[in-house]
């Protein structure tokens, strides 16, 4: 074969490599867990392939089967991991619509287990336009949550600032603040409560944003 | 770094320009970075290029071949799309920070790519892990960013006996565990901890976001 030939097959072959990973993906035969056990493996990715057959990203699934194997878990339970964050990126699919991204739906998966009731994630998804990621607030969410901050006092806190045009960055710094009073012996409430009126003084008043936003502008990414 | 890496990230740059911001998706683009950046060893697609003998390929021609997937992938995105972001490590005070400096320079040679150049926010950002631990032979970073994977971000040996890796990570929450000696995972002393429903094993949280 020419050097011609072989260079133009090598490209084919990208090519054809290209178009065809959406649909690989789906079918998950491609994929190669590190799970030393067969059983579970083939467990695994009937798991992983059923997920796919909905819709639903498989590189969250194939992450978490990852983390068990770097955790020495038994297979029996890397199995029930993926299949419950299967259930649980279904879910946050549905709440999170009309988000379809891989990362927006880590995170609602994320939020879910570690406790940010449901409904909440539907009223993250509203307070910011469709096209506008909200995996930071809810990252923030779920960590205020995790901190021990009611979910219901977090949400509030956080979908104001959504409201009143905070940035992404503004969102996750009360993220991080309260993150660090908390470690630092503060009480959660108390680190919210002060660190979000930290942020909110640094937004216009909404009179301000209403006289200055024309209509139909975006808020600030 | 080799030159082949250089180039590749200069394409991956010229590339991220070039495309819509709501094309890019920030985890991918940090996840790619990382990749590239944490390869030391010669990678599938280097071992691929050789098995079939193509020079003409092998060096500039395969960094083109990359952007070139690169721009396919943003154009595939929707069906084809990593949350993951490749890596991370930071702490080292009371908790992770990120170093809030996107286009600093790293702590071992490692470029950040300016957040201006892919997209304000959701750029990736600079992020540095520490651990100390003079008795470990080995430490990488592990966690949703990498999926993971042991080995893929080894941490760097500094003649104090810390360990470190400064690492571009997608903005958001990220949990994450050092890997000691390819074998012990143990959370990061400095850092928040984050629960496990799933295995019961504790990790640690960084808050990553551009300052």
């Amino acid at each position: 074969m020419s050097m011609h030939r072989r260079v133009i097959t090598l490209v084919a072959l990208v090519l054809a490599s290209v178009s065809a990973a959406p649909a690989l993906a789906a079918q998950q035969g491609s994929v190669v867990l590190p799970i030393a056990d067969a059983r579970t493996r083939t467990a695994v990715e009937r798991e992983i392939a059923r997920a796919a057959a909905k819709g639903l990203p498989v590189q969250p699934l194939i992450a978490k089967a990852n983390e068990g194997v770097a955790k020495q878990a038994s297979g029996e339970r890397i199995q029930e991991a993926v299949a419950s964050l299967a259930k649980r990126l279904e879910q946050a699919r549905a709440l999170l619509a009309p988000s379809m991204s891989v990362a927006e739906l880590a995170s609602g998966a994320e939020a879910l287990v570690n406790g940010v009731p449901a409904p909440m994630l539907k009223q993250i998804r509203a307070s910011w336009p469709a096209e506008r990621s909200v995996v930071m607030p809810i990252d923030v969410l779920t960590e205020l949550v995790v901190r021990g901050i009611p979910a219901k006092h977090a949400l509030e806190q956080i979908t104001a600032l959504m409201r009143r045009g905070a940035t992404a960055a503004q969102i996750a710094s009360l993220g991080q603040s309260v993150q660090a009073d908390v470690v630092a012996g503060l009480a959660p409430d108390a680190a919210l409560e002060v660190r979000a009126r930290g942020v909110m003084s640094l937004l216009p008043s909404p009179a301000a944003t209403a006289s200055l936003a024309p209509t139909g502008s975006r808020p600030p990414r | 770094m080799s030159d082949g890496q250089d180039r590749i990230i200069a394409q991956v740059r010229a590339t991220l320009r070039e495309a819509p911001e709501a094309q890019a998706d920030p985890r991918a683009v940090a996840q790619l970075l990382s990749a590239v950046w944490a390869a030391p060893r010669p990678s599938a697609w280097r071992r691929f290029l050789d098995a079939w003998r193509v020079p003409a390929l092998s060096g500039l021609g395969a960094s083109a071949v990359a952007a070139f997937a690169l721009f396919a992938g943003f154009l595939a995105r929707g069906s084809v799309e990593p949350r993951a972001e490749r890596e991370p490590m930071m702490a080292t005070g009371e908790f992770p920070t990120p170093t809030g400096a996107p286009d600093a320079a790293l702590a071992g040679g490692v470029p950040v790519i300016p957040a201006a150049a892919i997209g304000g926010e959701s750029a990736p950002v600079a992020t540095q892990f520490v651990l100390d631990r003079a008795d470990a032979r080995s430490v990488s970073l592990v966690g949703d960013f990498n999926e993971w994977q042991g080995g893929a971000l080894p941490l760097t040996r500094l003649e104090s006996g810390l360990w470190t890796a400064t690492v571009p990570l997608a903005p958001g929450r990220h949990v994450y565990a050092f890997l000691i000696d390819g074998t012990l995972m143990v959370a990061d002393p400095r850092a928040p901890k984050a629960g496990d429903a799933d295995y019961g094993r504790e990790g640690s949280v960084v808050m990553v976001f551009a300052r």
